[in-house]
Protein backbone atom coordinates (compact mmCIF):
# COMPACT_ATOMS: atom_id res chain seq x y z
CA UNK A 1 0.00 0.00 0.00
CA UNK A 2 2.49 2.60 1.23
CA UNK A 3 5.17 1.50 -1.80
CA UNK A 4 2.03 1.58 -4.17
CA UNK A 5 1.18 5.18 -2.98
CA UNK A 6 5.00 6.26 -3.20
CA UNK A 7 5.17 5.26 -6.84
CA UNK A 8 1.83 7.03 -7.61
CA UNK A 9 3.36 10.07 -6.14
CA UNK A 10 6.71 9.46 -8.48
CA UNK A 11 4.77 9.84 -11.25
CA UNK A 12 3.12 12.58 -11.06
CA UNK A 13 6.42 14.17 -10.42
CA UNK A 14 7.97 12.75 -13.18
CA UNK A 15 4.96 13.74 -15.42
CA UNK A 16 5.02 17.34 -14.21
CA UNK A 17 8.73 17.99 -14.61
CA UNK A 18 8.07 16.26 -18.18
CA UNK A 19 5.26 18.74 -19.07
CA UNK A 20 7.30 21.71 -17.58
CA UNK A 21 10.39 20.75 -19.83
CA UNK A 22 7.77 20.72 -22.82
CA UNK A 23 5.84 23.83 -21.83
CA UNK A 24 9.26 25.37 -22.27
CA UNK A 25 10.24 23.90 -25.20
CA UNK A 26 6.68 25.09 -27.30
CA UNK A 27 6.96 28.36 -25.81
CA UNK A 28 8.78 30.23 -28.15
CA UNK A 29 7.18 29.38 -30.83
CA UNK A 30 3.97 29.77 -28.86
CA UNK A 31 4.78 33.31 -28.01
CA UNK A 32 6.23 34.36 -32.11
CA UNK A 33 2.68 32.78 -32.90
CA UNK A 34 0.87 35.19 -30.33
CA UNK A 35 2.77 38.16 -31.32
CA UNK A 36 2.08 37.61 -35.06
CA UNK A 37 -1.72 37.83 -34.47
CA UNK A 38 -1.20 41.33 -32.22
CA UNK A 39 -2.12 44.58 -33.08
CA UNK A 40 0.80 47.17 -33.19
CA UNK A 41 0.34 48.72 -29.46
CA UNK A 42 0.12 45.11 -28.20
CA UNK A 43 3.47 43.88 -29.72
CA UNK A 44 5.78 45.38 -27.30
CA UNK A 45 3.52 44.74 -24.39
CA UNK A 46 3.95 41.34 -22.98
CA UNK A 47 1.13 41.29 -20.40
CA UNK A 48 -1.19 41.00 -23.19
CA UNK A 49 -2.09 37.10 -24.01
CA UNK A 50 -5.90 37.68 -24.46
CA UNK A 51 -6.60 39.45 -27.13
CA UNK A 52 -9.06 40.24 -30.62
CA UNK A 53 -6.45 38.36 -33.60
CA UNK A 54 -5.71 40.57 -36.41
CA UNK A 55 -3.96 39.14 -39.70
CA UNK A 56 -2.38 42.51 -40.39
CA UNK A 57 1.43 41.57 -39.89
CA UNK A 58 0.66 38.54 -42.51
CA UNK A 59 -0.84 41.17 -45.12
CA UNK A 60 2.31 43.27 -44.65
CA UNK A 61 4.67 40.78 -45.04
CA UNK A 62 3.37 39.70 -48.01
CA UNK A 63 2.33 43.01 -49.67
CA UNK A 64 4.93 45.38 -48.37
CA UNK A 65 7.96 43.10 -47.93
CA UNK A 66 7.34 40.67 -50.69
CA UNK A 67 7.78 37.69 -48.72
CA UNK A 68 6.46 35.46 -51.43
CA UNK A 69 9.76 36.39 -53.40
CA UNK A 70 11.67 34.71 -50.62
CA UNK A 71 10.25 31.96 -50.20
CA UNK A 72 10.02 31.67 -54.04
CA UNK A 73 13.85 31.70 -53.47
CA UNK A 74 13.71 29.07 -50.88
CA UNK A 75 11.55 26.84 -53.17
CA UNK A 76 14.22 26.93 -55.63
CA UNK A 77 16.95 26.22 -54.43
CA UNK A 78 15.76 23.56 -51.70
CA UNK A 79 13.75 21.84 -54.26
CA UNK A 80 16.55 21.48 -57.03
CA UNK A 81 19.54 20.86 -54.08
CA UNK A 82 16.97 17.89 -52.71
CA UNK A 83 16.36 16.64 -56.15
CA UNK A 84 19.73 16.29 -57.54
CA UNK A 85 20.79 15.32 -53.79
CA UNK A 86 18.49 12.22 -53.87
CA UNK A 87 19.46 11.41 -57.52
CA UNK A 88 22.88 11.38 -57.58
CA UNK A 89 23.28 10.10 -53.50
CA UNK A 90 20.76 7.16 -53.93
CA UNK A 91 23.06 5.99 -56.91
CA UNK A 92 26.38 6.23 -55.14
CA UNK A 93 24.11 5.01 -51.74
CA UNK A 94 23.82 1.88 -53.69
CA UNK A 95 27.15 1.53 -54.97
CA UNK A 96 28.70 1.18 -51.28
CA UNK A 97 25.84 -1.14 -49.94
CA UNK A 98 25.93 -3.51 -53.15
CA UNK A 99 29.52 -3.75 -54.07
CA UNK A 100 33.15 -4.23 -52.91
CA UNK A 101 35.66 -2.06 -53.68
CA UNK A 102 39.19 -1.18 -52.65
CA UNK A 103 39.18 1.15 -50.39
CA UNK A 104 35.62 1.21 -50.30
CA UNK A 105 35.02 1.90 -46.27
CA UNK A 106 37.93 4.89 -46.62
CA UNK A 107 35.63 6.19 -49.33
CA UNK A 108 32.52 6.01 -47.15
CA UNK A 109 33.56 7.77 -43.84
CA UNK A 110 35.39 10.41 -45.61
CA UNK A 111 31.82 11.59 -47.18
CA UNK A 112 30.99 10.81 -43.78
CA UNK A 113 33.09 13.06 -42.25
CA UNK A 114 32.51 15.83 -44.78
CA UNK A 115 28.59 16.48 -43.61
CA UNK A 116 30.61 17.65 -40.27
CA UNK A 117 32.71 20.44 -41.88
CA UNK A 118 32.27 23.61 -40.54
CA UNK A 119 29.86 26.01 -43.46
CA UNK A 120 32.35 28.92 -41.90
CA UNK A 121 35.27 27.50 -42.71
CA UNK A 122 34.52 26.78 -46.45
CA UNK A 123 32.17 29.41 -47.10
CA UNK A 124 35.22 31.85 -47.73
CA UNK A 125 36.16 29.93 -50.80
CA UNK A 126 32.76 29.91 -51.99
CA UNK A 127 32.62 33.36 -51.26
CA UNK A 128 35.92 34.04 -53.13
CA UNK A 129 35.37 31.45 -55.96
CA UNK A 130 31.41 32.87 -56.60
CA UNK A 131 33.02 36.58 -56.66
CA UNK A 132 36.03 34.98 -59.51
CA UNK A 133 33.51 33.16 -61.38
CA UNK A 134 30.76 35.83 -61.00
CA UNK A 135 27.88 33.53 -59.87
CA UNK A 136 27.21 35.19 -56.52
CA UNK A 137 23.65 36.03 -55.68
CA UNK A 138 22.05 32.65 -58.32
CA UNK A 139 20.03 30.21 -57.07
CA UNK A 140 22.15 27.76 -59.39
CA UNK A 141 25.61 28.27 -57.08
CA UNK A 142 23.20 27.77 -53.87
CA UNK A 143 21.88 24.81 -55.14
CA UNK A 144 24.88 23.62 -56.20
CA UNK A 145 26.94 24.39 -52.83
CA UNK A 146 24.19 22.50 -51.17
CA UNK A 147 24.93 19.88 -52.21
CA UNK A 148 28.17 19.67 -50.19
CA UNK A 149 26.15 18.66 -47.27
CA UNK A 150 23.40 17.06 -48.65
CA UNK A 151 25.01 14.24 -51.05
CA UNK A 152 26.79 13.01 -47.67
CA UNK A 153 23.94 13.26 -45.96
CA UNK A 154 21.67 11.27 -48.58
CA UNK A 155 24.52 8.88 -49.25
CA UNK A 156 24.79 7.52 -45.62
CA UNK A 157 20.94 7.21 -45.20
CA UNK A 158 20.17 5.20 -48.63
CA UNK A 159 22.93 3.00 -47.96
CA UNK A 160 21.04 2.34 -44.84
CA UNK A 161 17.85 1.74 -46.14
CA UNK A 162 19.38 -0.30 -49.33
CA UNK A 163 21.07 -2.57 -46.50
CA UNK A 164 17.98 -3.07 -45.14
CA UNK A 165 16.46 -4.77 -48.27
CA UNK A 166 17.78 -8.23 -48.66
CA UNK A 167 19.90 -8.80 -51.86
CA UNK A 168 18.06 -12.23 -52.80
CA UNK A 169 15.40 -10.19 -54.32
CA UNK A 170 17.50 -8.67 -56.72
CA UNK A 171 19.35 -11.55 -57.42
CA UNK A 172 15.62 -13.10 -58.75
CA UNK A 173 15.80 -10.56 -60.91
CA UNK A 174 18.75 -10.43 -62.12
CA UNK A 175 18.05 -14.19 -63.23
CA UNK A 176 14.74 -13.23 -64.53
CA UNK A 177 17.40 -10.97 -66.93
CA UNK A 178 17.49 -7.62 -65.86
CA UNK A 179 20.78 -5.90 -65.53
CA UNK A 180 22.03 -4.01 -62.60
CA UNK A 181 20.63 -1.10 -63.57
CA UNK A 182 16.96 -1.95 -64.14
CA UNK A 183 17.14 -4.19 -61.18
CA UNK A 184 18.14 -0.55 -59.11
CA UNK A 185 15.11 0.94 -61.37
CA UNK A 186 12.46 -1.78 -60.84
CA UNK A 187 12.92 -3.49 -57.61
CA UNK A 188 15.26 -1.53 -55.54
CA UNK A 189 13.56 1.71 -55.93
CA UNK A 190 10.40 0.95 -55.17
CA UNK A 191 11.03 -0.80 -51.82
CA UNK A 192 13.28 2.04 -50.94
CA UNK A 193 10.52 4.75 -51.50
CA UNK A 194 9.59 5.36 -47.92
CA UNK A 195 13.22 5.60 -47.18
CA UNK A 196 13.62 8.43 -49.94
CA UNK A 197 10.77 10.23 -48.95
CA UNK A 198 12.26 10.49 -45.44
CA UNK A 199 15.48 11.18 -46.87
CA UNK A 200 14.07 14.23 -49.26
CA UNK A 201 12.17 15.47 -46.00
CA UNK A 202 15.47 16.25 -44.11
CA UNK A 203 16.99 17.80 -47.49
CA UNK A 204 14.85 19.91 -47.14
CA UNK A 205 14.05 20.91 -43.90
CA UNK A 206 17.97 21.30 -43.48
CA UNK A 207 18.37 23.35 -46.74
CA UNK A 208 15.41 25.36 -45.79
CA UNK A 209 17.20 26.24 -42.29
CA UNK A 210 20.45 26.68 -44.11
CA UNK A 211 21.84 30.50 -42.87
CA UNK A 212 25.59 31.10 -43.08
CA UNK A 213 26.12 30.30 -46.73
CA UNK A 214 22.99 31.82 -48.02
CA UNK A 215 24.18 35.02 -45.48
CA UNK A 216 27.27 35.38 -47.25
CA UNK A 217 26.71 34.16 -51.07
CA UNK A 218 22.84 35.76 -51.96
CA UNK A 219 22.51 39.76 -51.48
CA UNK A 220 19.16 39.89 -53.21
CA UNK A 221 18.46 38.13 -56.37
CA UNK A 222 18.06 34.38 -54.33
CA UNK A 223 18.11 35.98 -50.71
CA UNK A 224 16.12 32.85 -48.85
CA UNK A 225 13.91 33.08 -46.49
CA UNK A 226 16.36 32.46 -43.33
CA UNK A 227 18.42 35.81 -44.49
CA UNK A 228 15.36 37.94 -43.64
CA UNK A 229 16.28 38.18 -40.17
CA UNK A 230 19.31 40.44 -41.53
CA UNK A 231 16.37 42.81 -42.60
CA UNK A 232 14.79 42.57 -38.90
CA UNK A 233 18.05 43.39 -36.71
CA UNK A 234 17.74 46.77 -35.49
CA UNK A 235 14.12 46.49 -35.24
CA UNK A 236 12.21 48.44 -32.59
CA UNK A 237 8.51 48.76 -31.22
CA UNK A 238 6.06 47.76 -33.71
CA UNK A 239 7.82 45.28 -36.47
CA UNK A 240 8.26 42.40 -34.31
CA UNK A 241 4.69 41.09 -35.41
CA UNK A 242 5.85 41.31 -38.80
CA UNK A 243 8.87 39.59 -37.66
CA UNK A 244 6.62 36.93 -36.07
CA UNK A 245 4.24 36.39 -38.73
CA UNK A 246 7.61 35.79 -41.22
CA UNK A 247 8.73 33.28 -38.51
CA UNK A 248 4.90 31.44 -38.63
CA UNK A 249 5.31 31.12 -42.42
CA UNK A 250 9.05 29.86 -42.75
CA UNK A 251 8.65 27.68 -39.99
CA UNK A 252 5.13 26.55 -39.66
CA UNK A 253 5.49 23.98 -42.41
CA UNK A 254 8.78 22.84 -41.14
CA UNK A 255 7.21 21.53 -38.43
CA UNK A 256 4.98 19.23 -40.09
CA UNK A 257 7.52 18.26 -42.40
CA UNK A 258 8.99 16.85 -39.33
CA UNK A 259 6.32 15.52 -37.61
CA UNK A 260 5.82 13.63 -41.23
CA UNK A 261 9.39 11.70 -40.22
CA UNK A 262 9.54 11.49 -36.78
CA UNK A 263 9.90 7.89 -36.76
CA UNK A 264 13.13 8.00 -38.55
CA UNK A 265 14.33 11.44 -36.88
CA UNK A 266 16.86 9.24 -34.65
CA UNK A 267 18.43 7.59 -37.92
CA UNK A 268 18.54 11.15 -39.76
CA UNK A 269 20.04 13.14 -37.15
CA UNK A 270 23.15 10.46 -36.98
CA UNK A 271 23.50 10.01 -40.53
CA UNK A 272 22.10 6.54 -40.34
CA UNK A 273 24.73 5.52 -37.69
CA UNK A 274 21.42 5.17 -35.33
CA UNK A 275 18.58 3.30 -36.47
CA UNK A 276 16.60 4.31 -34.05
CA UNK B 1 35.38 -8.79 -63.68
CA UNK B 2 32.72 -7.07 -65.66
CA UNK B 3 30.42 -6.73 -62.58
CA UNK B 4 33.44 -5.20 -60.03
CA UNK B 5 33.82 -1.96 -62.11
CA UNK B 6 29.94 -1.17 -62.70
CA UNK B 7 30.18 0.25 -58.65
CA UNK B 8 32.06 3.12 -60.62
CA UNK B 9 29.19 4.32 -62.56
CA UNK B 10 26.89 4.37 -59.31
CA UNK B 11 30.22 6.10 -57.26
CA UNK B 12 31.22 8.63 -59.85
CA UNK B 13 28.44 11.16 -60.39
CA UNK B 14 28.49 12.15 -56.56
CA UNK B 15 32.37 11.61 -55.66
CA UNK B 16 33.04 14.34 -58.45
CA UNK B 17 30.23 16.67 -57.69
CA UNK B 18 31.75 16.31 -53.67
CA UNK B 19 35.16 17.34 -55.16
CA UNK B 20 34.63 19.80 -56.90
CA UNK B 21 32.03 21.65 -53.68
CA UNK B 22 34.27 20.00 -51.20
CA UNK B 23 37.66 19.07 -51.70
CA UNK B 24 38.59 22.13 -53.65
CA UNK B 25 36.77 24.67 -52.04
CA UNK B 26 38.79 22.69 -48.90
CA UNK B 27 42.15 23.41 -50.60
CA UNK B 28 41.54 26.74 -51.91
CA UNK B 29 40.97 27.75 -48.57
CA UNK B 30 44.27 26.70 -47.55
CA UNK B 31 46.23 28.59 -50.34
CA UNK B 32 44.19 31.80 -49.42
CA UNK B 33 44.86 31.33 -45.65
CA UNK B 34 48.54 31.75 -47.15
CA UNK B 35 48.16 35.33 -48.68
CA UNK B 36 47.01 38.79 -48.07
CA UNK B 37 43.53 38.55 -50.02
CA UNK B 38 42.17 41.65 -49.00
CA UNK B 39 38.40 42.06 -50.60
CA UNK B 40 39.36 46.16 -50.98
CA UNK B 41 42.55 45.25 -53.07
CA UNK B 42 41.14 42.76 -55.54
CA UNK B 43 42.70 39.34 -56.56
CA UNK B 44 45.10 39.73 -58.87
CA UNK B 45 47.40 42.43 -56.22
CA UNK B 46 47.46 39.78 -53.25
CA UNK B 47 51.42 38.77 -52.41
CA UNK B 48 51.93 35.15 -50.79
CA UNK B 49 53.04 35.84 -47.50
CA UNK B 50 53.29 32.20 -46.28
CA UNK B 51 52.44 31.59 -42.55
CA UNK B 52 51.82 35.22 -42.09
CA UNK B 53 48.33 35.16 -41.09
CA UNK B 54 48.89 32.37 -39.08
CA UNK B 55 51.11 34.22 -36.61
CA UNK B 56 49.31 37.33 -36.74
CA UNK B 57 46.85 35.31 -35.35
CA UNK B 58 48.15 33.89 -32.65
CA UNK B 59 50.94 37.11 -31.69
CA UNK B 60 49.05 39.88 -32.60
CA UNK B 61 45.42 39.41 -33.11
CA UNK B 62 44.07 40.57 -29.44
CA UNK B 63 40.54 38.55 -29.90
CA UNK B 64 42.38 35.35 -31.22
CA UNK B 65 42.11 34.02 -27.94
CA UNK B 66 39.49 35.51 -26.71
CA UNK B 67 37.02 34.10 -29.24
CA UNK B 68 38.72 30.78 -28.38
CA UNK B 69 37.91 31.09 -24.68
CA UNK B 70 34.26 32.69 -25.25
CA UNK B 71 34.27 29.64 -28.02
CA UNK B 72 35.34 27.28 -25.40
CA UNK B 73 32.85 28.41 -22.51
CA UNK B 74 29.63 28.24 -24.88
CA UNK B 75 30.81 24.58 -26.37
CA UNK B 76 31.28 23.35 -23.06
CA UNK B 77 28.58 24.77 -21.14
CA UNK B 78 25.77 24.11 -23.90
CA UNK B 79 26.83 20.86 -24.41
CA UNK B 80 27.30 19.26 -20.97
CA UNK B 81 23.94 21.27 -19.87
CA UNK B 82 22.27 19.32 -23.01
CA UNK B 83 23.83 15.86 -22.04
CA UNK B 84 22.44 16.28 -18.49
CA UNK B 85 19.32 17.93 -19.18
CA UNK B 86 18.36 15.72 -21.93
CA UNK B 87 19.63 12.64 -19.88
CA UNK B 88 16.67 13.54 -16.99
CA UNK B 89 14.25 14.04 -19.47
CA UNK B 90 14.92 11.02 -21.59
CA UNK B 91 14.78 9.21 -18.36
CA UNK B 92 11.46 10.44 -17.54
CA UNK B 93 10.15 9.58 -20.82
CA UNK B 94 11.27 6.01 -20.44
CA UNK B 95 9.43 5.59 -17.31
CA UNK B 96 5.91 6.45 -18.07
CA UNK B 97 3.30 5.62 -21.21
CA UNK B 98 0.45 7.38 -21.76
CA UNK B 99 1.52 10.50 -23.39
CA UNK B 100 4.91 9.67 -24.46
CA UNK B 101 4.41 10.07 -28.24
CA UNK B 102 2.56 13.34 -27.94
CA UNK B 103 5.73 14.93 -25.67
CA UNK B 104 8.30 13.67 -27.70
CA UNK B 105 6.36 15.10 -30.92
CA UNK B 106 6.42 18.29 -28.86
CA UNK B 107 9.63 18.44 -27.82
CA UNK B 108 11.63 17.93 -31.09
CA UNK B 109 10.20 21.45 -32.44
CA UNK B 110 12.78 23.51 -31.04
CA UNK B 111 15.24 21.69 -33.25
CA UNK B 112 13.78 21.87 -36.32
CA UNK B 113 13.11 25.93 -36.18
CA UNK B 114 14.61 27.64 -38.29
CA UNK B 115 17.75 28.71 -35.95
CA UNK B 116 18.19 32.28 -37.11
CA UNK B 117 13.97 33.28 -37.40
CA UNK B 118 13.61 31.77 -34.18
CA UNK B 119 16.93 33.20 -32.47
CA UNK B 120 15.27 36.61 -33.88
CA UNK B 121 11.98 35.93 -31.62
CA UNK B 122 14.28 34.71 -28.91
CA UNK B 123 15.78 38.51 -28.58
CA UNK B 124 11.97 39.73 -28.70
CA UNK B 125 12.14 37.25 -25.41
CA UNK B 126 14.93 38.99 -24.06
CA UNK B 127 14.30 42.06 -24.60
CA UNK B 128 14.56 44.24 -21.33
CA UNK B 129 11.28 46.55 -21.33
CA UNK B 130 8.87 44.74 -23.58
CA UNK B 131 10.27 40.95 -23.32
CA UNK B 132 7.86 38.36 -22.33
CA UNK B 133 10.94 36.91 -20.07
CA UNK B 134 11.65 39.85 -17.55
CA UNK B 135 7.71 40.11 -17.88
CA UNK B 136 7.30 36.66 -16.07
CA UNK B 137 10.15 37.41 -13.62
CA UNK B 138 8.17 40.80 -12.53
CA UNK B 139 5.22 38.44 -12.11
CA UNK B 140 7.15 36.32 -9.59
CA UNK B 141 8.21 39.76 -7.92
CA UNK B 142 12.09 39.51 -9.38
CA UNK B 143 13.45 42.24 -11.12
CA UNK B 144 14.15 43.19 -14.64
CA UNK B 145 17.55 41.58 -16.09
CA UNK B 146 19.30 43.28 -19.23
CA UNK B 147 19.77 39.73 -20.83
CA UNK B 148 21.68 40.89 -24.19
CA UNK B 149 23.29 43.55 -21.55
CA UNK B 150 27.74 42.89 -21.46
CA UNK B 151 27.12 40.63 -18.40
CA UNK B 152 24.35 38.17 -19.33
CA UNK B 153 25.18 38.09 -23.09
CA UNK B 154 27.06 35.39 -23.16
CA UNK B 155 25.13 33.03 -20.85
CA UNK B 156 21.92 34.23 -22.62
CA UNK B 157 23.14 33.24 -26.05
CA UNK B 158 23.99 29.75 -23.98
CA UNK B 159 20.32 29.53 -22.62
CA UNK B 160 19.09 29.46 -26.42
CA UNK B 161 21.26 26.81 -27.66
CA UNK B 162 20.15 24.95 -24.63
CA UNK B 163 16.42 25.38 -25.42
CA UNK B 164 17.37 24.89 -29.42
CA UNK B 165 19.35 21.08 -28.62
CA UNK B 166 18.17 19.97 -25.73
CA UNK B 167 15.56 17.95 -27.59
CA UNK B 168 18.49 16.45 -29.60
CA UNK B 169 19.87 14.40 -26.21
CA UNK B 170 16.57 13.48 -25.59
CA UNK B 171 15.81 12.15 -28.82
CA UNK B 172 18.87 9.97 -29.16
CA UNK B 173 19.26 9.10 -25.22
CA UNK B 174 15.92 7.93 -25.49
CA UNK B 175 16.01 5.83 -27.72
CA UNK B 176 19.79 4.19 -26.53
CA UNK B 177 17.49 3.68 -23.28
CA UNK B 178 15.15 2.10 -25.45
CA UNK B 179 17.54 -0.10 -27.01
CA UNK B 180 19.02 -1.60 -23.90
CA UNK B 181 17.36 -5.01 -23.41
CA UNK B 182 15.20 -5.99 -20.27
CA UNK B 183 17.30 -9.15 -18.50
CA UNK B 184 20.55 -7.14 -17.71
CA UNK B 185 17.99 -4.50 -15.98
CA UNK B 186 16.03 -7.71 -14.53
CA UNK B 187 19.22 -9.47 -13.19
CA UNK B 188 20.25 -5.73 -11.33
CA UNK B 189 16.75 -5.50 -9.37
CA UNK B 190 16.94 -9.52 -8.42
CA UNK B 191 20.80 -8.92 -7.32
CA UNK B 192 19.50 -5.74 -5.20
CA UNK B 193 21.07 -3.14 -7.09
CA UNK B 194 19.84 0.51 -6.07
CA UNK B 195 18.28 2.47 -8.78
CA UNK B 196 21.61 4.94 -8.66
CA UNK B 197 23.46 1.96 -9.23
CA UNK B 198 21.69 0.63 -12.12
CA UNK B 199 21.69 3.31 -14.36
CA UNK B 200 25.34 3.87 -13.83
CA UNK B 201 26.19 0.53 -13.73
CA UNK B 202 23.91 -0.85 -15.85
CA UNK B 203 22.22 1.57 -17.99
CA UNK B 204 25.00 3.96 -18.33
CA UNK B 205 27.41 1.80 -20.13
CA UNK B 206 25.05 0.33 -21.99
CA UNK B 207 24.21 3.69 -23.53
CA UNK B 208 27.71 4.93 -24.15
CA UNK B 209 27.57 4.32 -27.84
CA UNK B 210 24.72 6.27 -29.13
CA UNK B 211 25.65 8.64 -26.10
CA UNK B 212 28.86 8.93 -27.65
CA UNK B 213 27.83 10.30 -31.03
CA UNK B 214 25.33 12.36 -29.50
CA UNK B 215 27.93 14.08 -27.32
CA UNK B 216 30.14 14.65 -30.34
CA UNK B 217 27.32 15.52 -32.79
CA UNK B 218 26.89 18.43 -30.16
CA UNK B 219 30.37 19.08 -29.86
CA UNK B 220 30.84 20.20 -33.43
CA UNK B 221 27.64 21.65 -33.79
CA UNK B 222 28.10 23.77 -30.84
CA UNK B 223 31.52 24.69 -31.89
CA UNK B 224 30.16 25.61 -35.64
CA UNK B 225 27.77 28.16 -34.24
CA UNK B 226 27.07 31.50 -36.38
CA UNK B 227 23.41 31.93 -37.36
CA UNK B 228 21.56 32.22 -33.73
CA UNK B 229 24.55 34.16 -32.62
CA UNK B 230 24.36 36.41 -35.30
CA UNK B 231 20.67 37.08 -35.37
CA UNK B 232 20.66 37.87 -31.50
CA UNK B 233 23.50 39.35 -30.57
CA UNK B 234 25.87 39.60 -33.74
CA UNK B 235 28.91 39.01 -31.66
CA UNK B 236 28.21 41.60 -29.62
CA UNK B 237 28.19 43.67 -26.93
CA UNK B 238 31.11 45.10 -27.95
CA UNK B 239 32.95 41.19 -28.34
CA UNK B 240 30.88 39.68 -25.47
CA UNK B 241 29.79 36.79 -28.13
CA UNK B 242 32.11 36.58 -30.31
CA UNK B 243 32.46 32.74 -30.77
CA UNK B 244 35.19 31.58 -33.78
CA UNK B 245 32.58 31.59 -36.56
CA UNK B 246 31.68 35.17 -35.46
CA UNK B 247 35.09 36.45 -35.02
CA UNK B 248 35.75 34.96 -38.98
CA UNK B 249 33.03 37.27 -40.33
CA UNK B 250 33.97 40.12 -38.31
CA UNK B 251 37.75 40.07 -39.58
CA UNK B 252 36.40 38.87 -43.03
CA UNK B 253 33.15 40.80 -43.74
CA UNK B 254 32.19 42.87 -41.29
CA UNK B 255 34.98 45.00 -40.34
CA UNK B 256 38.29 44.27 -41.91
CA UNK B 257 37.51 42.53 -45.29
CA UNK B 258 40.97 40.79 -44.39
CA UNK B 259 40.02 37.63 -46.47
CA UNK B 260 43.43 35.88 -46.04
CA UNK B 261 43.44 36.03 -42.24
CA UNK B 262 39.66 35.05 -41.94
CA UNK B 263 40.89 32.48 -43.80
CA UNK B 264 43.56 31.40 -41.17
CA UNK B 265 40.85 31.11 -38.56
CA UNK B 266 38.59 29.08 -40.58
CA UNK B 267 41.61 26.55 -41.21
CA UNK B 268 42.10 26.33 -37.83
CA UNK B 269 38.54 25.44 -37.02
CA UNK B 270 39.19 22.49 -39.40
CA UNK B 271 41.86 21.47 -37.51
CA UNK B 272 40.52 21.86 -34.05
CA UNK B 273 37.43 19.80 -35.72
CA UNK B 274 39.62 17.40 -36.84
CA UNK B 275 39.92 14.59 -34.19
CA UNK B 276 36.05 14.77 -33.12
CA UNK B 277 35.19 14.07 -37.09
CA UNK B 278 37.87 10.82 -36.84
CA UNK B 279 36.48 9.71 -33.91
CA UNK B 280 32.89 9.98 -35.09
CA UNK B 281 33.38 8.13 -38.10
CA UNK B 282 35.50 5.63 -35.87
CA UNK B 283 32.53 5.00 -33.43
CA UNK B 284 30.66 4.31 -36.40
CA UNK B 285 32.98 1.82 -38.25
CA UNK B 286 33.16 -0.26 -35.08
CA UNK B 287 29.53 -0.20 -35.63
CA UNK B 288 29.25 -2.19 -38.71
Amino acid sequence: MYIEKKWRVKKFITYVLLIVFTLFCVFPFFWMLLTSLKVRVDVIDPSVWIFKPTFENYKNVFEKRNLLFNIKNSVIVVSGTTVISLLLGTMAAYGFARFNFKRKENLAFWILSLRMLPPMAVVISFFVLGRLLRVLDTHLYLIIIYLSFNIPFTIWMMRGFIEDIPIEIEEAAWLDGCSRFEGFFKVILPLISPGLIATAIFCIIQSWNEFSLAFFLTTFNAKTVPTIVTAFLSVTGVLWGEMAAVGVVAIAPIVLFAFLVQKNLVRGLTFGAVKG
Amino acid sequence: MKKNRQYRIFIMPAALVLAAVVVFPTIFLYYISLTNYDLSIGWQAKKFVWFGNYAYLFTEDPLFWKSFLITFIFVISTVSAEFILGMLVALGLNKIQRGRRLLLSLIIIPMVCTPSIIALMWKLMLNTEYGVLNFLLRLIGLSNVNWLGMKMALPSVILVDIWEWTPFMVLMLFAALQSIPEEPLEAARVDGASNAQIFFYVKLPMMMRIALIAVILRLVDSFKIFDTIYALTQGGPGSATEVFSMRIFRIGFQHTNWIGRASAYAVIIILVLSPLFSKFTKLIKEDR
